[in-house]
């Protein structure tokens, strides 16, 4: 493959194919950034040129975040949902940390009766929707009666079973047999050698667990809404989107007639972009280690 | 060979007899080490899966309170026979089923295509372009949901002279013209998930032998040839795995068509989807046992998903052999 051949007409089209999709996925998320840095008199004029791009401006960005963080009753509202997705998303990804590695470890490495019955439930529960427990998990969070509180989100996101699956390979290909064999020869306990050694080579699998697990709290929908709708301060920022959404007067002008602030199209996007951020960090914090574990990542090695 | 005598002495002479017989003494105390470790993960499990699915059996089974008859009590299999005779149960199930048949064919000829083609491009070119196209994937949800607004809205979309040429000037029009829902979700959810599917199909790509693509390049065959006949049937297992997860993942559909309700002026029906129906059964009428009936149907049909994966798809289980 290399020289005339290399560009022969098969190995054209397929770059220019993949170039093709490659700008149909750039050019809408690249517009809608830039749709977060434009003012809704310029989107209305259509000025800015290709994506709107020439009408971007700092000033536009401080605008629309007064709007955005003006809304809710005495404004700030956004802030608190930020702060309540940070808290879910953290909490429950802590709590799928310290119950996915211990699992795993004993499924990977610990003969009990009981073990692929408990793969097997881990299994199936990873590949399931998690949606369609969403309607019990209400019925069993109100029975106890804290619909509306964060706590139970972040305990039931702390039910992580593709967790459980990573940690379970992880222990498979990087803690052999006969390693738990010595150990115990040399008197440890079945929990002292998953605390002395098995802990000590679980970097890897503690970011890559950290990292799904706080990508699909953050992103979750349907259980916050189910569980938070009742209590306006107590919402996670995906839920206060669609309130955002709902408050615009694009799509809902009798209700933004009665608001102060104006939420327009580059308000929405800049919502959006700035709920964004943090899976953004957490993806830059985690990116070596998701590299490094691509075969454990993609469901197998 | 004899079992009695040998005991606790023996115990240093490495024969296999004495192995064994440590390995059973060892085995109780491997078993509460393992529930030890488990525990966390168990009470999480039994949080978040089993309670709430017990607990949801038990309410399916109960009447509804009414203003006529607040009280609530064994109520049989009511609850189910009040979903499935809803006028809207059989419509949701038609709907999903009305977007698996446009979106599932799409979704799985884009994946396997550009994941041969990423493979097909060894190098930086064809891992940036696998890292481009899992860009949109970040923007899971309610974000990938605002980015449809901005492009379906044609008073400021970057396709506004597409929804021009079509004749749509609003986004109501946009959503609402019939049947057009199905094809909008499947662009939304095509945009959404296809790259993190490629990375999964280009995994199983990436674990074949060079020797087998060498072997065909002596047989001379061409690279759409080793697509075709070589890494097709090698990746068939993640191919199957792919399209059953997103076949289930048509069943709890739920944020698009509720939010595209909500910009759409409520032209669409409320409850499109089966999640739809049962988020209204608990929310809108409060009828908590139909609520729960509805989630245990889809239980009952995403869990024999969910099987079929685990056991038919060979990807699972081979881990311990």
């Amino acid at each position: 493959m290399t020289g005339i051949e290399s560009w022969s007409p098969g190995r054209l089209a397929r770059v220019v194919s993949m170039l093709f999709v490659a700008a149909i996925f750039l050019l809408p998320i690249a517009g809608f950034v830039a749709m977060a840095f434009r003012s809704n008199d310029g989107v209305e004029a259509g000025s800015g040129g290709f994506l709107g791009l020439g009408d971007i401006a700092w000033s536009n960005v401080r605008y629309s975040w007064s709007q955005v963080n003006g809304f809710g009753p005495e404004g700030g509202l956004f802030t608190r949902w930020l702060t309540n997705s940070l808290v879910v998303a953290a909490g429950g990804a802590i709590l799928a940390v310290v119950a996915a590695l211990p699992a795993g470890y004993a499924m990977a490495r610990l003969r009990f009766r009981a073990r692929r019955a408990v793969l097997l439930i881990t299994l199936v529960t990873m590949v399931m929707p998690n949606t369609v427990l969403v309607i019990p998990l209400f019925l069993e969070v109100n029975a106890v009666g804290a619909v509306g509180e964060l706590w139970p989100v972040a305990l039931i996101m702390g039910f992580f079973p593709f967790g459980v699956y990573l940690s379970y390979i992880h222990y498979l290909t990087t803690m052999p047999k006969e390693l738990v064999e010595a150990a115990r020869l040399d008197g440890l306990g079945e929990v002292s050698v998953f605390w002395w050694i098995g802990l000590r080579i679980s970097k890897q699998v503690v970011v890559l667990v950290a990292f799904f697990a706080f990508v699909a709290n953050w992103t979750n929908f349907l259980l916050p809404l189910a569980l938070l709708s009742s209590n306006q301060r107590n919402q996670t920022v995906s839920i206060g989107l669609q309130q955002l959404i709902g408050a615009s007067p694009l799509f809902n002008p009798t209700v933004a007639a009665g608001l102060d602030v104006k939420l327009y199209m580059p308000q929405l996007a800049l919502a959006t972009f700035i709920s964004m951020l943090p899976l953004l960090a957490v993806f830059l914090g985690a990116q070596r280690f998701l590299i490094r574990g691509e075969t454990v990542g993609a469901v197998k090695g | 060979m004899t079992t009695a005598t040998v005991d606790k002495r023996s115990t240093r002479v490495p024969v296999p007899k004495t192995q064994r017989s440590r390995a059973t003494a060892s085995r109780s105390s491997e078993t509460r080490g393992a529930w030890i470790l488990l525990s966390p993960y168990v009470v999480l499990l039994l949080i978040g899966g089993i309670v709430p699915v017990g607990y949801a059996i038990k309410t399916a089974l109960e009447k509804p309170p009414t203003p006529l008859d607040p009280s609530t009590g064994f109520g049989g299999v009511a609850s189910f026979r009040t979903v499935f005779t809803d006028y809207r149960f059989v419509d949701t199930f038609q709907n999903v089923l009305a977007t698996l048949v446009i979106w599932l064919p799409i979704m799985m000829v884009g994946i396997v295509g550009l994941a041969l083609l990423i493979h097909a491009s060894p190098g930086r070119f064809g891992s940036a372009m696998r890292f481009v196209y899992y860009i949109p994937g970040a923007l899971a949800g309610i974000a990938n949901f605002v980015l449809w607004v901005y492009l379906l809205n044609p008073g400021q979309s970057p396709i506004e002279g597409f929804w021009h040429a079509i004749g749509v000037d609003t986004i109501k029009q946009a959503v609402a013209a019939p049947g057009q829902l199905p094809f909008i979700l499947t662009a939304m959810m095509f945009f959404q998930g296809v790259g993190s599917w490629i990375v999964v199909v280009n995994g199983g790509l990436n674990g074949i032998s060079e020797d087998i693509f060498e072997a065909a390049a002596l047989d001379g065959a061409n690279a759409w040839q080793l697509a075709w006949h070589v890494k097709l049937p090698i990746i068939r297992p993640w191919v199957g795995y792919a399209a059953l997860m997103n076949l289930a993942y048509g069943f709890q559909l739920f944020l698009e068509p509720q939010l595209l309700d909500q910009v759409a002026s409520n032209a669409l029906p409320d409850q499109w989807t089966p999640t739809q129906l049962g988020y209204a059964f608990a929310f809108s009428n409060y009828n908590f046992p139909a609520a729960a009936a509805m989630s245990l149907i889809l239980l009952v049909i995403t869990l024999g998903i969910g099987l079929l994966i685990v056991f038919r798809s060979g990807l699972f289980g081979k881990e311990d052999n």
